[in-house]
């Protein structure tokens, strides 16, 4: 038994998820991107540091001296924390990338294991829409890379939301107002609205600019109801992004979405999201956190994005792109009592399971004795039998 | 396209079909179809089924897009866009109690029977009143059976269908607060909504347009 929520992985996706964890290592380093690896216990001081529901749940501890820890839910508060503590002195930007599994605890509705992998990249200290646009166009290079077609980068602007309901008037409420409009919690939104005298009209051009998403006319739609300055600020910084995506090759990758809207209470200019056919929730999420650096008294912005290694996998499997793993095996019934022959083999590259002689039939592809010939049973096509050297010149093995 | 068709009482609301008629959407199919159903008609494939297991396909991107009830979207909460509000099969979540005269137990905690938990418990707690939740789909049977104070259930099932052999109107229930507005709802999944894009788009605008004339 293991806890509710928590899983086993068996080959051959273990292997399948190497391969994608190592390809998307490989675009990360591609763009000046350092590996970084952090404790997944923290402070929960570290962690509470961001005012974030996920954290309600999270599992904690304490230490011998006291010190209650937790488990971190997710790794972009402790990269912030470990640039504060030691990258002060160095020339900005700073670019740093994870490969880890974060915790949280698991409810059945939230269809997302309790722990869960999670490649990110980070871009600290870049406060313009070319350094939303790199963390954007790095994203997509990565499905891109690993072979997803039909992927979709939804891209939002919690600016825009912002200048929005600063728009409604609502003084006391706009916390609240936020909170909900992050849970897309209409009634609780309406009831909020219509205790603070809010206007029905105003409230219609936030509902109707909820539905815009990914359609030829969102964008011209979005213009006329922008009514102040600060809208039109973070429509023209949004287009922007979106033009340098573009131009770095990723035309039909990203929509403008003015309805995307993320909990996570550190989120400041950009939002994006991205999602592929046959999965329904984000394979990826990321944005701009200016203000989250600061919480460890390091006032640099910062934008990044995660992506959900298990989704993505899902996303794969469902193109039927999912990369092959680990190499076919050849099972060597009697291998064990032949370890030259067995590391000939793999010198010439093949992986070997070593098998004792009498080892009940293992499954294809396999090799074993008879007699004083070798008989190789492929997974395709017809057996060769014969000598050691005859079947392996037959196999193009040597 | 795939889209989904809450069925709770068997077959799918003949007013949310004439509106999607009237959008252009070739439904005529589905009128006599009993839920739960998997059914193909003029080019999309239509899911037949409780609201519940149509907003869990929406969630998990196995449906472009789905009409739900309110009164579900409100008790589950799921991670869904909702995109319009048709309009029809209009009705209100309310509270409601026996006529004054019946026998009733003066508790201090009154105990509420519904099948909206979280609608319930969201209502009277911000009212400051407690309740004891009994979950009871027959909601409105409850206080004749002396199992609740008072049902939270959809204005319209307060008194049941009296075409069922049998069924009377349930011990005279009176309303006694209103909780919320419902109506039917389109609403689409998050990833549906972001690779969705032009198909999404020219549902949702026939059917503002059909709601716009209705």
């Amino acid at each position: 038994m293991i806890p509710e929520g928590m899983r086993d992985v068996l080959p051959p996706e273990t292997g399948q998820l190497r391969a994608i964890e190592a390809a998307l290592c490989r675009r990360f380093e591609a763009y000046g991107y350092g590996e970084v690896r952090t404790p997944w216990l923290e402070y929960a001081e570290t962690l509470e540091t961001v005012e974030d529901d996920t954290l309600e749940g999270g599992y904690r501890l304490r230490d011998q001296q006291g010190h209650e820890l937790m488990a971190r839910t997710d790794l972009t508060v402790p990269v912030a924390r470990l640039a504060a503590a030691r990258f002060r002195d160095r020339p900005l930007p700073l670019r740093f990338f994870y490969v880890a599994s974060s915790i949280r605890p698991w409810a059945p509705q939230r269809s997302q294991d309790g722990e869960f992998m999670q490649a990110g990249a980070e871009l600290l200290g870049v406060r313009s829409a070319a350094a939303d646009a790199e963390s954007v166009i790095v994203l997509c290079d990565c499905l891109a890379a690993l072979g997803l077609r039909d992927f979709r980068v939804a891209l939002g602007t919690v600016a825009f939301y912002t200048a929005l309901v600063d728009s409604l008037g609502l003084d006391d409420d706009r916390e609240k107002f936020l909170e909900a409009l992050a849970d897309r919690d209409y009634p609780l939104l309406e009831s909020i609205a219509g205790n603070a005298g809010v206007d029905q009209d105003a409230l219609k051009v936030l509902w109707r600019t909820l539905e815009l998403s990914g359609t030829r006319d969102a964008l011209s739609q979005v213009r006329k109801m922008a009514s102040s300055d600060a809208m039109d600020a973070a429509i023209r910084h949004l287009v922007s992004v979106r033009d340098l995506v573009e131009d770095a090759g990723f035309e039909d990758a990203v929509t403008l979405d003015f309805g995307l809207y993320q909990d996570l209470t550190y989120d400041s200019g950009v939002i994006f999201e991205a999602y592929a056919p046959g999965v329904g929730l984000p394979i990826a999420s990321g944005g701009r956190y200016d203000g989250l650096v600061e919480r460890f008294e390091w006032d640099i912005s910062g934008v990044g994005f995660a992506i959900a290694v298990n989704r993505l996998h899902e996303a794969l499997e469902e193109a039927g792109a999912v990369p092959s793993g680990s190499p076919a095996c050849i099972a060597f019934a009697g291998g064990l009592d032949e370890p030259a022959r067995a590391m000939e083999l793999r010198r010439a590259g093949w992986a070997v399971a070593a098998l004792p002689d009498d080892a009940p039939a293992p499954p294809l592809p396999r090799l074993h004795r008879s007699g004083g010939s070798y008989v190789f049973e492929p997974a395709d096509g017809e057996p060769v039998s014969g000598s050691w050297r005859d079947v392996l010149r037959a196999r193009g093995i040597m | 396209m795939k889209l989904g068709l809450a069925c709770d009482d068997g077959f799918p609301p003949a007013p949310v079909l004439d509106l999607l008629e009237q959008a252009g959407l070739p439904v005529g199919a589905l009128r006599s179809v009993a839920g739960p159903a998997l059914v193909d008609s003029g080019g999309a494939t239509w899911l037949l089924a409780p609201g519940a297991d149509v907003l869990e396909a929406c969630v998990r991107g196995a449906l472009d897009a789905g009409v739900v009830g309110k009164d579900l979207l409100l008790e589950l909460a799921p991670q869904v866009h909702e995109l319009l509000d048709l309009g029809v099969c209009r009705d209100v979540l309310v509270y409601a109690t026996p006529e004054p005269g019946a026998a009733a137990v003066q508790r201090g905690r009154p105990r509420v029977a519904t099948r909206y938990p979280l609608v319930t418990r969201r209502h009277f707690a911000a009212t400051g009143r407690q309740v004891e939740l009994v979950a009871f789909d027959a909601a409105p049977l409850a206080p004749g059976l002396g199992l609740a104070d008072g049902a939270v259930e959809l204005r319209s099932r307060l008194v049941l269908d009296e075409g069922i052999a049998g069924a009377g109107a349930p011990a005279g229930l009176r309303v006694r607060e209103e909780i919320a507005a419902c109506s039917a709802r389109l609403v689409a999944g998050r990833a549906a909504r972001a690779l969705g894009g032009e198909r999404l788009a020219d549902l949702l605008e026939r059917l503002r347009a059909a709601v716009g004339e209705s």
